[in-house]
């Protein structure tokens, strides 16, 4: 009932919010034109970051999976396109489209073994599971360049200037993230919402639990893959902290900082993560105290998040937030 | 809910904004950038660095600074990894418009910063990252390597360890690029000089492995002649004190290559083994020139404590700096890189040249012993051989060889 | 390189008791963790925080105390206890009005806490390393079937099972012990009996955090006391809190043996590739036994 009186002022709400959008866009569009290169390459940073940890949420924020270890997928991205390009002759384009395949791949794999447990234990599983693969690009030298990493990855000039790399990830993140917006609005997406929601229940009335969060888990680790890449446009390199539990951990706070319940939740909060490690460190080595101070203040304050703390004044909430404490 | 995103957006972007407009670019000032871990375990060496370099730093300045300018620095932390360091590097380049960079300890992001380097044509003095491939496969014009890399540490150690009676190896270290490197250069260059020598076995443990007493007891069970200790940094004291515990050194020599430093003696204490065989580029009571007299008076005269290898590294760091712009003539990125090429200083170790090839410093190496001394609530180095410079470079074959690959 | 090694009986024993003399501090820190994670639901990351504490502070107040064994002694009594005492004021002061939350909330805040606890060992103790000898009875080795064993070990060896008892007594026999057993079962109903689960879970956020503390100046001895600590040991301390059940005290003994001894032997059997085996046994466990080896309380 009450979603029928809704409907039509939610289209009115959906146009406004495509101009907004459309005006936020074309703003990012023209950034190279006025702001300074630094700022140019911070931006696609956050985008990077941002498409990350957005990938990460629909695991973690509308699948209700603790995705511990989703750095895993986007380093194996990045470290696929950079192989990719140094040892073969095949063309970057297949290079670029085979970072996010390999990433789903290994979701595939890592997402068999784990999907059988739930919540922590899914969680902890994966992060041993990581670590395993963590340990092989590590160790690797002769294949990964060990801790070295791999650097001056021979990315095509077109997209590996500031401006250029800035407008490929700007690009590519948009599509990705309407990607993922689509898939979360499609049937799908309410399905996985509502196991979430009530696994049993779901389970009750015949969905299969398992395999929706299989293809997820598949989903999340497909989109890291690309951030995994667009990583390695901006930067050049790929080295194993990209695959580290402390950039997990980052990644699942820039959610719940943003607010995990909503979609563009995550991509705030790696703007806030982002900006904050690299402006307030130039002033200070204890920067991790700010942001500590900021998550604390959050988690009294704000336990919804930022954007989630500004949804709950808004007309059409996107979703509810889990019942399960 | 707009209202509010749209105030939040607006405060973001307005600081974003003001913290940019605040870098200031002076003038009559030459500016330098520090990459460095100044925080974790690695940044005791990092600070080592600065100390050295500032101290030497001060004393340009006091004296008028070069071609009429002064030297300032500024330090971003990269908390040894290589994302922070490479947005420290950027950061630096765009918005503070440096003219140099150097640092850091971690070898990734040396040659991380190095890549870049090379693309924004911007100098980069490595500090104490010890990556053969910074200069060797991986060098450019704008690489300069401040330290030993792990060739020229497998280079000297060889010549060392040739000379004792040892045959039966046993290779143990940290399972990383350095320990690896550090462990086939000594083992390789060893195989040359002395090819009757036997590899028993390895053992490899994680990075800041906590406890190193299994380890110790698996070596001892297959009894070497010696053991080559492959640990990086903060291994090396946890591993110096389980040999200790366990009577390792007592019944098999080791040969550790940051064993005799002073980073690793001074937090031992009494507590460090005797007996152990390493090498240093550095100790502050050798050699004993009146140059370095007069460095370890200063530097202990403005920080209250001895000066270690990475201290001399700030010090002739700076130094070479300095001279590189004075022979350069002016504020110039490309000019200081063609200057620094080839220049050669004085320094309380004797001259030192940056080799023209590859930009590597030429450093001699000292192999000493550990021993208690009097005076000293610490270990320090005794019966100390001198293993010169040009003997132990990488061969520039070997490096155009590895270039052409 | 070629490669061999003989594996003799006294090597297997020599490596199987270094091993437990791991075992003995993981047990500890960890079991402190699964005691929180079990009646208080708090994935608390800050755990390793407060182990490297445990080390700082064991060596601050050794070294303060003089270099005598009873200033180590004193210390290894000390230390742990001023642990317990920041962890109180944490929880009083800002845990106790969390208990509602979701667990990633939960997750976040000691992300946090463990951050800020970074940045004060760094402010205070600076970032050079710091060593502290054992005691002069602990110092040396002994010989056990040929093999140099180091005497401090042999200490932690006795340790393990002392704390291993005290904590079973304070579990099985006490009131609070009793209380806290069964608030992880069912908080609101220890709540409807009268019980003030509040204090419930204050003592034991307090005894978990003790146990941290303990294990960090037990283990100062054997490494240099660095930053990073935190770091190193919780992964590991989670890691076996989830392979042994949650929440289950003898879950993290048993964890805690089976990460230790397959790192102690794996060094013997394959030593190039040793840090492959703790984290292939818990991907193992986990597979065949998804809730872990023993009952879960949750």
């Amino acid at each position: 009932m009450v979603k029928r009186l809704s409907t039509r002022y939610a289209k009115s709400s959906a146009l406004k919010l495509l101009l907004a959008f459309s005006v936020v866009i074309l703003l990012l569009a023209l950034c190279p034109q006025f702001l300074p290169r630094f700022f140019v390459y911070l931006l696609a940073l956050i985008l990077i970051s941002g498409l990350q940890a957005t990938s990460l949420n629909v695991a973690l924020g509308y699948g209700g999976m603790y995705q511990f270890h989703h750095a895993v997928f986007f380093g194996i991205g990045a470290y696929t396109v950079s192989i990719m390009l140094m040892k073969t002759n095949l063309p970057p384009a297949l290079s670029f489209l085979a970072g996010p395949m390999v990433a789903a791949l290994l979701g595939f794999i890592m997402g068999l073994i784990c999907v059988r447990l739930s919540k922590l234990y899914f969680g902890m599983l994966q992060l041993s599971l990581g670590s395993l693969v963590w340990i092989v690009v590590f160790r690797w030298y002769s294949f990964t360049g060990g801790d070295d990493g791999l650097h001056g990855v021979p990315v095509p000039s077109l997209i590996s200037s500031v401006n250029g790399s800035y407008y490929f990830a700007l690009i590519t993140s948009i599509v990705a993230l309407f990607m993922m917006y689509v898939i979360l609005n499609s049937p799908f997406g309410r399905i996985l919402q509502a196991i979430r929601d009530n696994p049993e229940r779901s389970e009750g009335v015949g969905v299969r639990v398992k395999l929706h969060q299989l293809v997820t888990q598949v989903i999340a680790a497909f989109f890291a893959g690309v951030a995994g890449v667009l990583f390695v446009t901006v930067e050049g390199s790929a080295f194993p902290d990209l695959l580290s539990w402390t950039l997990s951990l980052e990644f699942i706070i820039m959610c719940l900082l943003g607010g995990w319940f909503t979609f563009l939740g995550p991509m705030l909060g790696a703007a806030i993560i982002v900006s904050l490690r690299t402006l307030v460190g130039v002033y200070t080595e204890y920067w991790t105290f700010a942001l500590a101070v900021i998550l604390m203040l959050l988690i009294f304050f704000l336990p919804e998040g930022v954007l989630g703390y500004f949804q709950r004044f808004s007309p059409v909430p996107e979703h509810s937030p889990a019942e399960d404490k | 809910m707009r209202k509010g995103l749209a105030m939040f957006v607006a405060v973001v972007v307005s600081v974003m904004f003001l913290v940019s407009s605040v870098s200031s670019f002076a003038a009559d000032e030459i500016k330098v950038g520090i990459i460095d871990t100044y925080s974790g375990p690695p940044s005791s060496y990092a600070l080592d660095v600065l100390d050295g370099f500032k101290l030497a730093l001060n004393k340009i300045n006091a004296d008028g600074g070069v071609v009429g300018k002064k030297i300032v620095f500024v330090t971003r932390d990269d908390k040894f990894k290589v994302d922070l360091g490479l947005t420290a590097a950027k950061e630096l380049i765009m918005r503070e418009n440096v003219t140099i960079l150097m640092g850091t300890i971690n070898s990734a992001v040396s040659l991380a910063v190095s890549d870049l380097a090379k693309k924004e044509k911007i100098p980069f003095l490595v500090t104490y990252g010890k990556s053969s491939n910074i200069t060797g496969a991986k060098g450019h014009k704008y690489v300069f390597s401040m330290n030993e890399n792990t060739e020229m540490i497998g280079k000297a150690a060889a010549i060392g360890l040739a000379k004792r009676p040892f045959v039966n190896y046993w290779i143990a270290g940290d399972d990383y690029e350095y320990g690896h490197a550090i462990a086939d250069a000594v083992w390789n260059h060893l195989k040359k000089i002395k090819p009757d020598v036997q590899l028993m076995g390895q053992s490899w443990w994680k990075v800041g492995e906590p406890d190193f007493t299994p380890y110790i007891t698996s070596i001892l069970s297959s009894k070497p002649d010696a053991v080559i200790v492959a640990t990086g940094g903060a291994g090396c004291i946890p591993f110096l004190k389980a040999a200790k515990n366990t009577g390792f050194t007592s019944k098999v020599p080791i040969y550790m290559h940051t064993g005799t430093e002073l980073s690793t003696l001074r937090p031992l204490g009494l507590d460090a083994p005797e007996g152990v065989i390493g090498t240093s580029n550095y100790y502050f009571y050798y050699p004993e020139t009146p140059e370095n007299k007069i460095f370890v008076e200063e530097f202990k005269k403005a920080y209250g404590r001895y000066p270690s290898f990475g201290s001399l590294i700030g010090l002739y760091t700076a130094n070479f700096i300095a001279k590189a712009f004075e022979k350069a003539g002016k504020v110039d990125s490309e000019k200081f890189a063609e200057a620094l090429s080839g220049l050669t200083i004085d320094s309380p170790v004797g001259k030192l040249t940056v080799r023209e090839f590859d930009n590597q410093v030429m450093l001699p190496m000292f192999m000493g012993v550990t021993k208690k001394a009097p005076g000293f609530d610490f270990l320090i180095a005794t019966d100390i051989v001198t293993i010169p410079a040009d003997e132990l470079m990488p061969s520039i074959e070997n490096i155009k060889t590895i270039r052409e690959k | 390189m070629d490669f061999s090694t003989s594996i003799t009986l006294n090597g297997l024993i020599q490596q199987f008791l270094i091993g437990l003399s791991r075992t003995t501090i993981l047990f500890i820190v960890s079991s402190g963790l699964s005691l929180v994670l079990g009646v208080l639901r708090i994935p608390n990351v800050a755990h390793g925080s407060l182990y490297m504490l445990g080390a700082f502070l064991c060596y601050t107040i050794a070294s303060f105390l003089g270099a005598s064994s009873l200033g180590f002694w004193l210390a290894i009594l000390l230390a742990p206890l001023v642990v317990a005492l920041v962890s109180l004021a944490v929880e009083r002061g800002l845990f106790c009005h969390l208990y509602d939350r979701e667990h990633l909330m939960l997750l976040l805040f000691t992300f946090a806490l463990m951050l800020i606890f970074g940045d004060v060992v760094k402010a205070v103790w600076g970032s050079e390393y710091r060593s502290l000898s054992p005691p002069e009875v602990f110092q040396g080795s002994l010989s056990i079937l040929g093999m140099p064993f180091p005497k401090y070990n042999l200490f932690l060896l006795c340790a393990g099972p002392v704390v291993a008892f005290a904590l079973w007594f304070l579990t099985q026999k006490t009131k609070i012990g009793k209380i806290a057993r069964a608030a992880a079962v069912d908080r609101d109903m220890v709540a409807a009996v009268g019980i003030n689960v509040s204090w419930v879970f204050a003592s034991v956020f307090v005894i978990g955090c003790y146990l941290a503390g303990l294990g960090g100046a037990l283990v100062a001895p054997t490494q240099n006391i660095s930053q990073g600590m935190d770091h190193t040991i919780i992964m590991e301390a989670f890691l076996i809190v989830i392979i042994g059940g949650l929440g289950n005290v003898w879950g993290a003994l048993l964890g805690a043996l089976i990460f230790g001894l397959t790192a102690s032997m794996g060094i013997l059997v394959w030593p190039q590739f040793s840090i492959v085996f703790p984290y292939a046994a818990v991907v193992i466990v986990l597979v065949f036994r998804p809730k872990g080896l023993l009952k879960a309380t949750w």
